[in-house]
């Protein structure tokens, strides 16, 4: 009983790679795999920058070779054979093991501590169950991988503080207002940057926003996907006076928002807070507005200190989650190591109670005994072998994620000829010598 | 009665800490179980006060310790209020500490030292202390929130505000218990003194001795007088109101018990 993952992420494949790998329903790609005799169980972990398969397996090399033919010229849209090898990692066992921990726990992502990850290895378990490619060894390294990644999230913090722009605007917002609901957020711009910002403060409540752009198609194409209303630059002064929030990330020569217009704007809300979050490069927004009663304005690199701040935090937390993880990996692997030692438990068990049984049938055909002292005699060499095994399966259930435990398993099997054939000759060699007299 | 405002004493520095480490680990669940522990707190020291005229010798309210007791209390209630519809885990924190030291320096007050109300003025002296107490708790919250506006904004202007680890209270949310406070807090100061006036008819047979107190004490209403009517008419900015409401409330203090200390 092995663990094998292979896989490539953001680290070993470049996205052109990894793109080609993208599977909207893994089933039939499980199927294919737990369907021969190297893969007894097979979870495919498929995100935007990793792909990833753990199988368990009775031979770790057989089931590797499967899974890079299977990455290499089966899965992909197009196919890479031999060239695949060179951005595929991996991992056996504890290897395996510690590395599906890392990922439920967002120690491996690109960002450090992103909360999607955790659901997105749940989506992948959830369809290996679905497929009938989990048994019981992955499915307690799951269950396994989503407790541990609970208690990276809750005993570190490493989730902690925004790292993208838009997350961090919204955070900013927070900070001044209470309630976004009854709040009106004016974007400047159509761009990538104001599209995330939207969708971050939409996420979070946000109650009436406008976009405003020189290109008026543009924002009207960008209005529409977020079910808010469009603008021209024109409108700008009229749009300040109602905005409580303003993001600006246009590309323009001179701020779109000077103190004069800004004065303006401010006596018309009456004193009321505005944050204005300038994204642009160059400014969009003039430095001299920051120094205005009631407004809140940030620029590109204040949010990007926080950013790189909060990535620093992150970072440092690795080390914390790392000893969890390996706190975690060592009650898995003591976990897999007991599934391991149960045949020898069992073989042991098995051969003590036949001798037993053997040498009890023979001293009661021997001596003439009524039932009460059959069932005595019996007693006595039920709890005499009872004992004389207790010390050596409780080792070999103890030591079983050990190394020792392997080595305790084999002189356990050798001493007592459990892979030899059980004969006659055995209750010989303990007979007692008295009886060749 | 003693007990139980023992028991709120200790109820109310509990809230305080787990409120402090809410903040500080940060953990929302201990932030709200230093709202609930206020509430507890409260309901304690409401049941002492309920049981305040049961007693075989009642103390009197007049003094300025049990006033203090009286004004804390009033602003725990408040500060339940707000705290539980919005993000002021640190508003609630310091006003845990605070009732807490104000219960704690009644229960070591020396009963004797209690000085007996006039029985002819009535239920003047009641009616002014209970309504007087509410208004400066309720303009002491809305004073509180305005020192608490002023370091967020600071720190939201320096930029300080996005290296912070533990978001504060929101400007808006600040903004909003001083709002509130100061529309509650100033009517009931406005009865707190009238109530005042006919105590001192009662007494003296004059609505006004002009004496430090009083004198400091209409200036102070004066002052709040201005301040409602410049807020709400919408001429003044909310950094400029939690200012004059900070302003007002030290104005307050010194006219009720800075004066009385002075003289």
């Amino acid at each position: 009983m092995k663990l094998l993952l292979v896989g490539m992420n953001h680290r070993s494949a470049p996205v052109e790679m990894r793109e080609r790998f993208a599977v909207d329903d893994p089933a039939p790609a499980l199927e294919k795999l737990v369907a021969g005799d190297e893969i007894e169980e097979a979870v495919l972990i498929s995100t935007c920058n990793r792909v990833e398969i753990v199988v368990q397996t009775p031979n770790v090399e057989a089931a590797r070779h499967r899974l890079v033919r299977f990455f290499g010229t089966e899965w992909a849209t197009r196919t890479h054979g031999a060239a695949i090898e060179d951005h595929l990692y991996v991992y056996r066992d504890a290897e395996a093991i510690a590395h599906v921990f890392r990922v439920a726990s967002a120690i491996d992502s690109m960002v450090v501590g992103e909360p999607q990850i955790l659901g997105q290895v749940k989506d992948a378990y959830r369809h290996a169950v679905d497929a009938g490619s989990c048994g019981p060894i992955l499915s307690r390294l799951f269950q396994r991988a989503f407790a541990t990644a609970k208690r990276v999230r809750s005993e570190t913090r490493i989730g902690h503080g925004a790292v993208s722009m838009a997350r961090i605007g919204v955070d900013l917002v927070a900070q001044v207002f209470e309630d976004l609901g009854s709040k009106k957020a004016l974007l400047v711009g159509a761009g990538e940057m104001v599209e995330a910002a939207l969708a971050a403060l939409q996420g979070n409540g946000l109650g009436h926003a406008t976009i405003a752009n020189r290109s008026l198609e543009r924002a009207r194409d960008l209005a529409e996907r977020f079910g808010v209303t469009a603008f021209g630059l024109d409108a700008l002064p009229r749009l300040l006076a109602e905005a409580d929030v303003v993001l600006t990330s246009v590309a323009v020569a001179e701020p779109i928002l000077g103190v004069e217009l800004a004065r303006e704007v401010l006596a018309r809300r009456r004193g009321r807070p505005v944050v204005v979050i300038d994204l642009g490069v160059p400014r969009n927004v003039a430095p001299e507005v920051g120094e205005i009663d009631n407004v809140y304005l940030y620029d590109v690199d204040d949010l990007q200190g926080i950013a790189s701040q909060n990535a620093e935090e992150r970072q440092r937390e690795v080390a914390r989650a790392g000893r969890i993880v390996s706190a975690e990996c060592q009650r898995f692997e003591g976990w897999l190591g007991a599934l391991e030692a149960l045949p020898t438990i069992r073989d042991l068990s098995a051969r003590a109670e036949a001798l037993r049984r053997a040498e009890f049938e023979r001293s009661v055909a021997r001596l003439d005994l009524d039932e009460e002292q059959r069932a005595g005699l019996e007693r006595m060499t039920r709890s005499l072998v009872s004992k004389l095994l207790h010390h050596p399966l409780t080792r070999l259930r103890k030591e079983s994620d050990r190394a020792e435990g392997l080595a305790l398993r084999g002189a356990a099997r050798v001493l007592f000829g459990l892979d030899e054939p059980e004969a006659g000759a055995d209750s010989e060699a303990l007979d007692d010598p008295a009886d060749d007299t | 009665m003693t007990e139980f405002h023992q028991a709120a004493a200790a109820v109310y520095l509990a809230s305080g800490i787990a409120a402090l480490l809410g903040i500080v680990l940060p953990s929302e669940r201990i932030a709200r179980a230093s709202l609930y522990g206020l509430v507890v707190g409260a309901a304690l020291q409401g049941i002492a006060f309920a049981t305040l005229h049961r007693a075989a010798a009642p103390p009197a309210l007049t003094d300025w310790v049990s006033v203090g007791a009286l004004v804390a209390w009033m602003a725990v209630v408040v500060m339940v209020f707000f705290a539980w519809r919005m993000r002021l885990t640190t508003l609630a924190a310091v006003v845990g500490f605070v009732a807490f030291l104000f219960v704690f320096a009644s229960l070591l007050k020396d009963p004797s030292t209690s000085v007996a109300v006039a029985g002819e003025a009535g239920a003047w002296p009641h009616a002014h202390v209970l309504l007087a107490s509410a208004g400066i708790s309720l303009l002491g919250v809305a004073g509180l929130a305005g020192i608490f506006y002023l370091i967020e904004h600071r720190r939201l202007k320096s930029k300080r505000a996005l290296k912070r680890r533990v978001p504060g209270p929101s400007l808006e949310a600040l903004d909003r218990v001083g709002v509130a406070s100061l529309a509650a807090g100033f009517p009931l100061l406005t009865l707190g003194l009238a109530t005042g006036m006919m105590w001192q008819r009662s007494e003296n047979g004059v609505l006004f001795t002009g004496g430090p107190h009083e004198v400091w004490t209409l200036v102070a209403w004066l002052f709040y007088a201005g301040v409602v009517f410049v807020r709400f008419r919408g001429q003044q900015g909310a950094r400029q109101g939690a200012a004059t409401a900070v302003a007002g409330f030290v104005f307050l203090t010194f006219a009720v018990v800075g004066v009385g200390v002075l003289r």
